[in-house]
């Protein structure tokens, strides 16, 4: 199908706004284009030099239609009478007022009411058929069509009124859309187009297989060799009109029961030397017609097959080819292949296929979109330079595409802007499936990264967490999505009541490609806030609401209904990481602020009086892991000349699904290595690594937890045990989603018996 | 009072720059008129408003808007009872306008509200409401005086000029013209009502008045002199008519249809020749009598009765009839001629087919023409010509005949009610008939070249489409009589064409089989009987055949009739038998 598609050269764009009603685009001489909006004026738009100008000498009133005439631009335009406007009155001119010469251009045109040839009261559209000039009225009861005589006798006087036939209406409603255009054109049969035409084919004109006229409109139409007009209607009605058979009238062919926006006929086999096989009717709302020849029936005057179709409307104009139907439905320019080896078939005469089609009529029109919008009228190329019938092929068709887009400026921007939230939603949809479809264990390539460092504000020590957010994704995160991290205490104060309650933190950014990252900081703790671990969980969230514009002002209220989110991986925030490290040995901190010192103070107090007043001194507590150094020389590949820098180093590193924290101060003396700071409760805390060679054979390090405080020992005893788990975990290959449920269960032992000392 | 003189001078020039303008538009009255009625009526205003009045109205009629006249008209006989201080409590305009003409006598304005009332006529006329025509006209025995009165206001008229608001157009040619519509209106009415309506026609002739119209007087007594059964007289009458307007085409078509009715078929050729060459001329049908008037007369000329009347058929319906009766005539290649013009005129792209269908068309179907003209070619023994329209009509029906007509109970068909259906279920038979005929012109062409051989296929060919139609054998239904009668015609005259070539060749027992079959299927052929009688001798069963001449002297071949197509008749075309030899074979055979 890619051939039909096609790159359609756009003229020009026009801003005719505010104009109402179908435009009419009717080709002139050479490549000058008039356009008629239904408005007073009529446009010429130049194709050599794409420019568009009203026409100044066209200001007659209402005009509703340009007419083209063989060769030269003999007749064109109607008018109202300017003294009433509400009575559109159709004026037809002449060709003897035009001197068009190629110099002057079509501006240059002047028409005088001399050259007035007939008056058609409400006409709706036009036709000449060799020296028959025709015109469709509709009025009060009935569409008439009314037959001229273009030849005149004398130059003053008006054509001579031929005949009239008149059909009557079908029901008031249809009064309504009194606007509606009405369809004209003329089928010859064979090729027994008038000899007076030009040689390249005519707009609106078809010459007709002869079998298929025959059978539709009959033996006397088909023994006068008569051209036939058919009119489509806006009710639907499809009727037809033997020109040149005395006391023929118009008569119904067939009913859309929809606006007929186009008759065309259609060459369906090589073998038709250049007559059409196939009538073809499309109206408004996408319902169409095909009809063709079938064999000869038991009926009389049978055999006429009349296929009936649905293509996806509304339909605004059309035009064909040899084989395809182009329309518009003014946001789109669809395609229909007729004759398409897999679906029509028409031609072929498989009288199989031609029983599936009938049966199921919706599967025979399938429209391509050729991606060119807001269509709002079309014109076959007249200037095809093979001068054969109806073979302008698809790259002279595409030449002659004229886009006018007569809301172009709203249009164009809708149009934009929807394409923009459909490249947008693409990338979000891309970056979803990125993060769905992937289990916990794989590393996201979205994530987030953390790192905790304390700081002071306002005489207060806070620890915060600096979470880096990482695109490592081929997609941009556009505008729109919002990094949510919500802080969530593991257990809280006793005093809170146990009951552990969330922050939340929203950081909307603007674009993030790949590669790139976006930093954001917030507090996770304060000091003498104990509520250690944190679980810091980091996700993604994008607003629908940031589609529908304007209303992103009421989005809140409904906020989670129309957000979406996708997780990212989640942080831990232990004891451990909120250490505050300092130079050891610290016996007593040394403090330069008055307020660290109060504090201090305070803090032992309160120590004391909880200890009962056992002792000035505050208790130490301890807490001690083994590991196989074996274990972790092979796991952890550390170095196996310090393997106690290492651990605390390791541990004090932000791998296992913690943060990173800022590293100082690990002394080393001897057998052991010995870290010291403050735990966020202010206690001081004292951990050592130390080489146990006595329990030979299995050489084990043992990790050492100390400190006064019996809430910082469990801490950190727990955010010890919990990294070698986690550790173990990931090179034994324990599930990591039953990681953080065990640890819990642990520190809660842990917690609820404060004095148990491992 | 000054100001208001002043204001009736203004408007009075007003009224008369409007009526001297070259363009008459009764809404440019319509806008003074209006004016005018604005202010209460009064007696000195009532002459300038009655003027615009009556060119406002004189306007609207020009344009064909009957009904905004009328309503103006009753409003202002309504406005001139109020001056009056009449109440009739009616609106009855008859009555109205009684009372508002009693109110104003001896007054000045009694011609203007006269001059109205003319108008009132007008409309009436033009809207075929003859009563009220008949009772104006019993009311106005007032023409006399009023001629009086309108003569005063000319001399006024010409005392002062400028205070005198001008009319459109002068009353009493109004008056003249109105007169004569009526009379040919009620003429065209009245029709049959003999002498009276004669005696009126008559004096209306000799009225003054455009010579179209006096022409259709003429053309209306001729039609009354017709249908008292004196067609000679009507002749003359028509004759005078064509003498006082020579575009009067329509004299000439009845002239044609009373020869017809007296049978003079020389005569009536004659008579259609004249008028379809008159047909042809530019515009004859409109007469363009009305040039530089205000009122065509045709405005008032619409009764249904006078339009039948005055209606021709096309030129090409003429040349149609003419080329018919030519053939029937026996001046064949006259007949030939004139369906040759007449296919030619069909096909060209001169569009004069075109304007056939402005009026009803009374032309046969175009295959039926085609078929007409090759059995005019065969009998000016053109076999060749012939043979070539009858491949024109074949190839445009073969393919859109039916495998089998089946023609239902008539009674059933009638319940079933006419319309789209049946005309489609009648249109398999017609174009079956229509092929059917063309392969038996072809057969007989062959014949008459004495090719037997394509002869018998031809024929073939006919019967065995014919034999496709089937249908009860009931009553004949007047509706489908025609075309039973045309199918057992086609059955009889192919059988026989058949028969005739099979005895060509010898092939004496198909031939009495198909003449025997030819003789069932129409009982009336003369030439199959002979045939028979023939092919009898032939076969050595001499007093059958002699049995058989025997009935057949009594009658001869019938002429060729109007009623069916030509085709369906026998033509004569094909081998004869000299009657002299049956005669004295018959005699050879009398003494045994």
């Amino acid at each position: 199908m890619m051939e039909g598609r096609c790159a359609a050269e756009s003229w020009a764009e026009f801003g005719l706004l505010g104009k109402s009603g179908t435009p009419l685009v009717k080709c002139g001489t050479g490549t000058d284009v008039f356009i008629c909006t239904g408005g007073e004026e009529v446009y010429v738009f130049t194709a050599q030099e794409k420019t568009l100008r009203v026409s100044p000498s066209y200001t007659l009133g209402e005009s509703s239609g340009i007419l083209r005439m063989g060769d030269r631009l003999e007749n064109c335009c109607c008018c109202a009478s300017n003294v009433c406007k509400s009575d559109l009155t159709f004026h037809l001119f002449g060709d003897q007022s035009f001197s068009h010469d190629a110099g002057s251009g079509p501006t240059e045109l002047k028409i005088s009411t001399e050259c007035l040839v007939a008056v058609a009261d409400r006409a709706s559209s036009l036709l000449v058929v060799g020296s028959v000039l025709l015109t469709l009225c509709r009025t009060d009861a009935s569409w008439s069509l009314t037959l001229y005589q273009i030849q005149r006798t004398s130059q003053s006087d008006p054509c001579d009124l031929l005949a009239s036939f008149s059909l009557p209406l079908v029901s008031p409603k249809v009064q309504s859309d009194a606007e509606s255009r009405c369809v004209l054109v003329c089928v010859y049969p064979g090729n027994l187009m008038p000899a007076s035409s030009p040689p390249h084919p005519l707009r609106s004109h078809y010459p007709l297989q002869p079998l298929l006229f025959r059978r539709l409109f009959g033996a006397e139409a088909a023994l006068s060799k008569s051209p036939v007009v058919l009119c489509g209607l806006p009710d639907g009605r499809l009727s037809f009109l033997p020109l040149r058979i005395p006391g023929s009238r118009l008569r119904i062919l067939h009913s859309l029961e929809q606006s007929v926006v186009f008759v065309g006929a259609s060459a369906v086999m090589e073998t038709d030397a250049g007559c059409a096989g196939c009538l073809i009717a499309l109206g408004k709302q996408g319902r169409a017609v095909l009809i063709r020849a079938g064999r000869a029936g038991l009926e009389g005057g049978g055999g006429t097959r009349f296929t009936l179709g649905c293509v996806p409307g509304p339909v605004e104009c059309a035009c064909m080819d040899q084989s395809r139907v182009y329309y518009s439905t003014g946001s789109d320019l669809l395609m229909v292949d007729l004759w398409d080896g897999s679906s029509g078939t028409a031609g072929r005469q498989g009288d199989k296929e031609d029983e599936a089609s009938r049966s199921n009529p919706a599967a025979f029109l399938t429209p391509i979109s050729l991606n060119v919008s807001g269509v709002v009228a079309l014109h076959q190329p007249t200037y095809s330079s093979a001068g054969e019938w109806m073979t302008p092929h698809m790259d002279s068709l595409s030449n002659g595409f004229i886009l006018f887009s007569f809301r172009a400026s709203v249009l164009k921007t809708i149009i934009r802007s929807k394409n923009q939230i459909l490249k947008q939603l693409n990338q979000v949809m891309n970056i979803s499936f990125l993060l769905s479809n992937r289990s916990e264990s794989d590393l996201k390539p979205v994530r987030c990264r953390g790192s905790v460092r304390w700081s002071r504000l306002l005489q207060r020590d806070s620890l915060n967490l600096t979470c880096v957010l990482e695109n490592l994704s081929p997609f941009i995160l556009e505008r729109g999505w919002t990094l949510s991290v919500t802080v969530l205490p593991l257990s809280c104060p006793l005093e809170a009541g146990g009951e552990a309650s969330s922050v939340n933190y929203s950081f909307p950014f603007s674009g993030l490609g790949p590669e790139e990252s976006v930093e954001v900081s917030l507090p996770v703790a304060t000091a003498g806030d104990a509520s250690f671990p944190v679980t810091v969980t980091c996700s993604l969230l994008f607003s629908l609401w940031r589609f529908l514009g304007q209303e992103e002002a009421t989005a809140p209220l409904d906020l989670q209904s129309a957000c979406f989110s996708l997780p990212l991986n989640t942080l831990t925030v232990d004891w451990l990481d909120a250490l505050r490290l300092s130079d050891p040995p610290a016996p007593a901190r040394s403090s330069s602020s008055p307020a660290d010192l109060l504090q201090g103070f305070i803090s032992s107090r309160q120590l004391r009086c909880r200890g009962g007043g056992q002792a000035s001194r505050p208790e130490e507590y301890s807490a001690r892991v083994r590991v196989s150094s074996e274990l972790l020389r092979d796991a952890l590949g550390l170095a196996p000349g310090s393997p106690r820098v290492s651990l605390l180093e390791w541990l004090l590193s932000e791998g296992c699904g913690g943060v990173k924290m800022e590293r100082k101060g690990i002394k080393t003396d001897g057998s052991s290595s010995v870290i010291c700071g403050s735990a966020p409760d202010n206690a001081t805390v004292k951990l050592t690594v130390n080489v146990e060679e006595k329990t030979k054979p299995l050489v084990t390090v043992e990790v050492q937890v100390k400190s006064s405080s019996v809430a910082a020992v469990c801490g950190l005893h727990h955010a010890v045990m919990r990294r070698i788990q986690v550790w173990e975990a990931s090179s034994v290959g324990v599930s990591s989603g039953q990681t953080p449920p065990l640890l819990l269960r642990v520190y809660q032992q842990l917690r609820d018996g404060p004095l148990l000392i491992l | 009072m000054i100001q208001s003189a002043s204001l009736l001078e203004s408007w009075t020039q007003e009224n008369n720059q409007l009526a001297s303008g070259c363009k008459l538009s009764p809404h440019v009255f319509l806008l003074l008129c209006l004016s005018l009625s604005g202010i209460p009526p009064h007696l000195d205003r009532a002459q300038l408003e009655l003027s615009v009045v009556y060119n406002t109205c004189v306007c609207f009629t020009a344009q064909s808007q009957f009904d905004e006249a009328e309503l103006l008209l009753t409003q202002t006989a309504q406005r001139l009872l109020q001056i009056a201080g009449d109440d009739p409590g009616t609106s009855d305009p008859s009555v109205l306008w009684r009372t508002a003409l009693k109110s104003v006598t001896g007054t000045a304005l009694h011609r203007r509200v006269l001059s109205l009332l003319c108008l009132q006529w007008g409309v009436w006329l033009a809207k075929s409401r003859l009563t009220a025509v008949q009772d104006f006209q019993e009311m106005s025995l007032l023409e006399a005086q009023s001629g009086a009165v309108w003569n005063d206001c000319r001399a006024e008229t010409k005392e002062k000029i400028s205070n005198i608001p001008i009319l459109v157009l002068d009353p009493r040619r109004l008056v003249d013209l109105l007169k004569i519509c009526t009379a040919i209106v009620q003429g065209a009415e009245r029709l049959t009502e003999g002498w009276s309506v004669l005696s009126a026609l008559q004096a209306a002739s000799a009225s003054p008045a455009p010579r179209a119209l006096i022409a259709y007087t003429h053309l209306l007594s001729g039609s009354c002199l017709a249908h008292m059964n004196r067609p000679q007289m009507a002749l003359q009458c028509y004759r005078k008519a064509l003498e006082t307007d020579p575009r009067c085409v329509c004299a000439l078509y009845q002239s044609a249809l009373i020869y017809s009715r007296l049978e003079n078929s020389q005569a009536e050729i004659q008579a259609l020749r004249i008028l379809h060459s008159m047909l042809l001329l530019p515009s004859t049908t409109e007469p363009a009598m009305a040039a530089g008037r205000l009122l065509s007369p045709s405005l008032f000329l619409c009764s249904q009765s006078l339009s039948s009347l005055l209606s021709v058929p096309s030129a090409l319906s003429v040349l149609h009839s003419l080329a018919l009766k030519c053939v029937i005539h026996s001046r064949v290649s006259e007949g030939v001629e004139c369906y040759l013009d007449l296919l030619a005129a069909l096909q060209s792209e001169d569009q004069h087919g075109v304007r056939v269908h402005a009026v009803v068309s009374t032309l046969p179907k175009l295959p039926r023409l085609y078929l007409e003209a090759g059995a005019a070619l065969l009998m000016a023994r053109r076999p060749a010509d012939c043979m070539a329209l009858c491949d024109e009509v074949i190839g445009s029906t073969l393919d859109l005949l039916p495998e089998k007509v089946l023609l239902e109970d008539p009674v059933a068909r009638r319940v079933a009610g006419s319309g789209e259906v049946t005309e489609e279920a009648e249109n398999g038979l017609v174009r079956l008939l229509w092929t059917a005929a063309a392969y038996l012109l072809q057969g007989h062409c062959y014949s008459q070249l004495k090719d037997w051989k394509q002869a018998v296929t031809h024929y073939t060919r006919c019967i065995n489409l014919l034999v496709k139609v089937h249908y009860k054998d009931t009553d004949k239904d007047p509706e489908q009589g025609v075309d039973l009668c045309v199918l057992q015609r086609l059955k009889g005259l192919s059988l026989a064409g058949r028969g005739i070539s099979f005895a060509q060749i010898d092939r004496l027992r198909e031939a009495l089989r198909d003449l025997q079959l030819s003789r069932q299927a129409h009982p009336e052929g003369v030439s199959a009987r002979r045939w028979y009688g023939e092919v009898l001798w032939r076969l050595d069963r001499k007093q059958e055949a002699a049995a058989c001449w025997e009935q057949t002297w009594s009658n001869p071949i019938p002429s060729l009739s109007e009623a069916l197509p030509v085709y369906a008749q026998e033509l004569q075309s094909g081998p004869l038998l000299d009657s002299a030899e049956l005669h004295q074979k018959l005699q050879e055979l009398g003494p045994t």
